[in-house]
């Protein structure tokens, strides 16, 4: 006698039982097993000759969103006809809403049906009474029977064959509902069916037995040593198993985790500075002119609460800062040659980039040589579009040194990008108020085979660092964060990264 | 940043040099141009004014032409495309806006023409006297500049140039049109001399340009024109405190134009026009006259054989009298041995002499070894030595540059804060847990109401872009739940965190607020319930070593009976600090959100936690 793994000994001789080709899916039904486990029985003994694996397609009735609203609701020209009958003649089409309870819309989407199914049609203005009303209410169509026998199902769905045995007439329904929108899902599947073949009937007729064999090992085998006398079932390796999600970091903070570590590693010290800033600290002391465009209310969040922050409670730097813009004050400067206004400086903005930061940190302790750096969020004034967002985060760093130059701020940023994988940068001539020379920081993506514009960097102006109380050259840049996470995840919308979608989430690996 | 193509045929021949088309945008870049590429524009002459109109391969025909107002969609003429160079515009070099400008630099940058270039001036034949009352409170507008240019040759390329460089002008000097203005005229047109004083806004009228002819019966009161006409609407603002209008008048009596709003029908340009006259409007002398010498000089670079002539310009103040243009250049000197400290390469004082020829400015060595710099009236961007020093290395080229480090050794060192974060994250991961960011911008209906609770004192937007986004996160909760809500189709169970900054006024602090690092997480599932979320927070307070205390919460979103609070320490009741807060949802909230399923959440204070 034959002996087999428990699968496919039930398989063989369920099968045999049956004496007819089934479905996998009734099959394990019938034989109370995993699914799975029966298609890689069944598949195993196909390989062997004994079992034949055929595939039907067939299709899948779903009941959707709106089918369900009108098989509780009733079918909206079902409820037209009803107001008609009630009225016991035509009615004027924008009376009907009142009536029924519909929207306009819905009745007037729904005068092609009345017209269809001969309940009604509209002459003008008004609904006339369809001959099929002559004898009263109509009986349920083909399309009625059909959803409210989906909506008693398990799942709100079933085959198509089985809905035909229960005398519903599916494709007359389907013509009715296919110009109806999200009322019903067709779906073409595929079932497969398993038999004996002739071999396999044969050995089952001779009697087959079930083998011991075990999947799952139990701690009674390995303590009472009874592993020693089963037969462990080999898996088939290539079938699939239940997905399992892990908890991860989300990709900018990744992002963000490696630019900390990175800076961390060239010996920079991490600083912070509020969210809420004032006019003096974002703008000024970085001699941001008063009247840039930058400072306008089109570009710069302002605060209604808080809405104005202190000066400095140290005169003298605020008098620098001033002197600095009016006249150039003792930096050597033309300044900018206009008024400086106290106010300006005291309102208080969300900050616009982390540069206020190290301006910051620059003021507090301006002897060098040090090296500073900052991530954070910071705020544009910018409603959210698929290339738009109010917020998004900087890494800004500086170098406060007497030994710093311009090639030092290009060997750091090449290090910098070099460390997160890209190799080739380039500065290219800018421009920013608090920077001399300024520059815009460009990467090399070899994916892309294009240049990238990561930020702006540069030397803090004379008029910037003398105020500030320091005599030595600071070089400073301001990076953005979320395009490298863009670029190495491949995020096409940066609004992806904080409108979270948990399936995107769980895909992206974590490893780029 | 606006975008300006240049026509390239225009450029090739004003640069007078056979370029690649990549090595010029090579040459372009390298010069700080911010180049997007070569692209052609379609081109159409209106039929009625005979304007001509651009527009890139997406744009469509404009239906009413934009100098005349007639129905240019169906009444123009096609022109052949043109090719240009599609870049931003640098705000900081106005003097690059144009192809004559830009070839100006190119010639330089290219070592073919150096130096500076000298513009002469012929003395004025031409008079303007500024009306005093142009200084008063109530009709404020006191500064102007003028010019002539003779000889001028025009096309409708060249008279599309005039009109793009006006227009950019006025967007990176003039701050749209507030401090400086410019106008353009047909000098023949005109009877010397000239006037600029006020008017009165209603009894006095001209015919404005676009006013749809140039007869007596297209005249308009001042005041008309700023309510009715669309550059009249666009630009009243401008004049909105005044009594009195200022207005350029010839000495006929024939308007030239009310600036900043517009010129008058008469004396507009044409493409037979060979005399300009131009004048610059503005609030301070020092603006109008940089924008007349970018604008005049500009234009002598894009019209080659014109010649630029003074005008004299009295008042407004008693016996005051100028001369425009006056293209004087700013003398500065620069140390070439602070330019080789600060770019970190050598540079000698007759190299940086050389590199500040190729970058337009005269440079000299002097005896004592500085370089004399004399820098044209065009440039407005040079403040100080450091500006020059960028041309410099702008001229030596940034990418000759070899990368080092500074060779000092500095210890590095984490926020503890940041450093208490990744542990939280390391934690959160580990039970299984998500990460998810949301925005810290948000508004009461997403951050209060969602969550059932009356509205949080918060940071709050003056002058929000957006009615979602009005003020800072308070809590991390609101995301959560959000986050739940816009994934009600992804499979259950669903566990999420957040680690970030929320925002509390504060008003013992220096900016009236602090930020603070929060973490929360949440799970929603059919079997969600108090003893998974506290199980979460035990396992938080323990790793974080923060002994607490728990207490019941009463406090939306949670439900009564269902929330704790666990505070540091013994619980203090007058305590009002705490580590975490936690439990389930209540119903009612996971009802209005739309979820069908129990949600249990928490959040917690790091810093606390991790004892800051």
């Amino acid at each position: 006698m034959r002996s087999f793994p428990r699968e496919q000994f039930l398989i063989m001789t369920g099968l045999a039982e049956a004496d007819a080709e089934l479905a996998v899916p009734e099959l394990a039904r019938r034989l109370a097993v995993d699914q799975a486990l029966i298609a890689a029985g069944a598949q195993l003994l196909s390989e062997e000759g004994l079992v034949t694996i055929r595939e039907e397609p067939y299709r899948e009735l779903v009941l959707k969103e709106a089918g369900r609203r009108a098989v509780a609701e009733g079918f909206p020209e079902r409820r037209l006809v009803r107001a008609l009958l009630e009225a016991g003649g035509p009615v004027a089409i924008r009376e009907l809403p009142g009536l029924t309870s519909l929207e306009a819309r819905e009745v007037g989407a729904c005068l092609r049906f009345l017209q269809q199914k001969g309940w009604a049609s509209k002459h003008g203005g008004e609904l006339r009474p369809g001959d099929a009303l002559a004898q009263g209410e109509p009986a349920p169509g083909a399309d009625e029977t059909l959803l409210e026998a989906l909506a008693q199902r398990a799942g709100a769905r079933a085959r198509e064959q089985e809905l035909g045995a229960a005398g519903i007439e599916v494709d007359r329904a389907i013509e009715y509902l296919k110009g109806r929108r999200d009322w019903l899902d067709v779906r073409a599947k595929r079932t497969r069916l398993a038999k004996l073949t002739a071999a396999g009937r044969a050995l089952a007729a001779a009697g087959v037995a079930e083998a011991a064999e075990v999947g799952q090992m139990t701690p009674e085998m390995i303590t009472s040593g009874a592993w020693r006398d089963v037969h462990f079932k080999a898996y088939d390796v290539r079938l699939g198993v239940a997905p399992l999600a892990p908890g991860k970091p989300h990709p900018l903070q990744r992002t963000i985790a490696e630019t900390r570590r990175i800076f961390l590693e060239l010996g920079f010290v991490e600083v912070a500075s509020p969210m809420v800033e004032s006019g003096f600290w974002n703008f000024d002391a970085l001699f941001q002119p008063q009247d840039h465009p930058a400072r306008e209310l089109q570009d710069t969040f302002y605060l209604a609460e808080p809405a104005e922050i202190a000066l400095p409670p140290d005169e003298s730097l605020v008098a620098r800062v001033r002197a600095t813009h009016e006249d150039g004050g003792e930096t050597g400067s033309l300044g900018w040659r206009m008024p400086w206004n106290p106010a300006r400086a005291r309102a208080a903005v969300l900050r616009t980039h982390t540069t206020a930061a190290t301006a910051r940190a620059l003021a507090a302790a301006p002897g060098g040589p040090r090296k500073v750096f900052c991530v954070g969020q910071v705020f544009r004034r910018e409603a959210i579009d698929y290339k738009h967002l109010p917020l998004f985060h900087q890494v800004d760093g500086i170098i406060i040194d007497e030994a710093a130059t311009f090639a030092s701020l290009l060997g750091t940023l090449t290090a910098f990008y070099g460390k997160m994988g890209f190799e080739r940068i380039e500065l290219r001539p800018g421009f920013f108020p608090y920077t001399e020379p300024s520059v815009e920081v460009f990467i090399w993506v070899e994916a892309k085979k294009d240049w990238f514009e990561m930020g702006g960097a540069g030397i803090f102006r004379p008029e910037v660092t003398r105020p500030l109380g320091c005599e030595v050259p600071v070089l400073a840049w301001g990076l953005g964060l979320e395009r490298l996470a863009m670029l190495r995840y491949g995020v096409l919308e940066m609004r992806r990264l904080y409108l979270p979608d948990l399936q995107w989430l769980k895909e992206v690996p974590l490893c780029r | 940043m606006p975008v300006v193509g240049i026509p390239v045929k225009r450029l090739r021949t004003l640069l007078g040099i056979e370029l690649e088309p990549a090595d010029l945008l090579r040459q372009l870049g390298h010069l700080g141009c911010d180049v997007e590429g070569f692209t052609e524009l379609a081109r159409v002459r209106c039929a009625a004014c005979g304007a001509v109109h651009e527009m890139t391969a997406q744009e469509e025909i404009p239906p009413a032409c934009e100098a005349c107002g007639g129905d240019l969609r169906s009444k123009h003429e096609e022109l052949a495309p043109l090719e240009v160079v599609r870049m931003e515009l640098l705000a900081v070099r106005p003097d690059m806006f144009d192809p004559g400008g830009l070839a100006r630099a190119l010639r330089g940058y290219l070592d073919r023409e150096t130096g500076a270039p000298h513009y002469p001036v012929v003395p004025p034949a031409l008079r303007l006297t500024v009306d005093a009352r142009l200084g008063a409170r109530d009709s404020y507008r006191p500064a102007i500049a003028c010019a002539v240019l003779t000889g001028v040759r025009l096309d409708d390329d060249a008279l599309k140039v005039v009109m793009k460089l006006q227009e950019n002008l006025h967007w990176a000097i003039g701050r749209d049109r507030k401090h400086a203005s410019i106008g353009v005229y047909d000098l023949d047109r005109l009877t010397p001399d000239f006037s600029y004083t006020v008017e009165d806004p209603d009894a006095f009228r001209f015919v404005p340009l676009g006013a749809g002819g140039s007869g007596a019966e297209h005249a308009r009161s001042l005041r008309e024109i700023l309510e009715h006409h669309p550059k009249g609407m666009g630009y009243a603002h401008l004049l909105a405190e005044h009594r009195a209008y200022p207005v350029l008048k010839d000495a006929a009596g024939q308007v030239l134009s009310m600036p900043p709003i517009i010129n008058s029908e008469e004396t507009k340009v044409t493409l037979a026009t060979e005399r300009f006259f131009i004048d610059v409007t503005g609030l301070a002398v020092a603006t109008v006259t940089r924008t007349l010498h970018i604008m005049t000089s500009s234009l002598l670079e894009n019209l080659p054989g014109t010649t630029v002539e003074g005008v004299e310009i009295l008042g407004p103040g008693e016996g005051e009298r100028r001369i425009t243009p006056d293209f004087r250049m700013q003398e500065m000197t620069l140390d070439a041995g602070r330019a080789s400290r600060l770019l970190g390469v050598p540079v000698s004082a007759e190299r940086a002499a050389e590199l500040l020829r190729r970058m337009r400015h005269d440079a000299a060595v002097d005896a004592r070894g500085t370089v004399a710099v004399r820098t044209p009236a065009y440039r407005n961007d040079i403040l100080h030595e450091v500006d020059l020093i960028e041309d410099v290395g702008i001229a030596y080229g940034y990418h000759n540059i070899p990368p080092s480090l500074v060779p000092t050794f500095t210890v590095g060192g984490a926020r503890p804060q940041a450093e208490a974060a990744a542990r939280a994250r390391t934690l959160l991961c580990g039970l299984g847990y998500l990460e998810i960011m949301t925005l810290a911008l948000t508004s009461p209906a997403l951050h209060d109401d969602l969550l059932g609770r009356p509205a949080s004192p918060a940071v709050k937007i003056a002058n929000p872009a957006s009615s979602e986004q009005t003020m800072l996160r308070t809590s991390l909760l609101a995301g959560q739940l959000e986050t739940f809500r816009r994934n009600l189709t992804h499979p259950l169970p669903q566990q999420i965190f957040e680690i970030g900054e929320v925002t509390l006024l504060e008003p013992l602090a220096e900016t009236g607020a602090l930020d603070r690092y929060h973490l929360a997480c949440g799970l929603v599932s059919p079997r969600a319930g108090f003893e998974e979320i506290k199980a979460v927070a035990e396992v938080i307070l323990r790793e974080f070593g923060c002994p607490c205390e728990l207490v019941p919460l009463e406090e939306a979103p949670f439900m009564p009976g269902r929330a704790a609070e666990a505070r540091p320490g013994d619980g203090d009741a007058g305590e009002e600090r705490w580590a975490l807060r936690f439990g389930e949802v209540h119903p009612e909230i996971l009802e209005r959100a739309g979820l069908q399923n129990p949600v249990v959440l928490l959040e917690g204070d790091l810093e606390i936690l991790a004892g800051l």
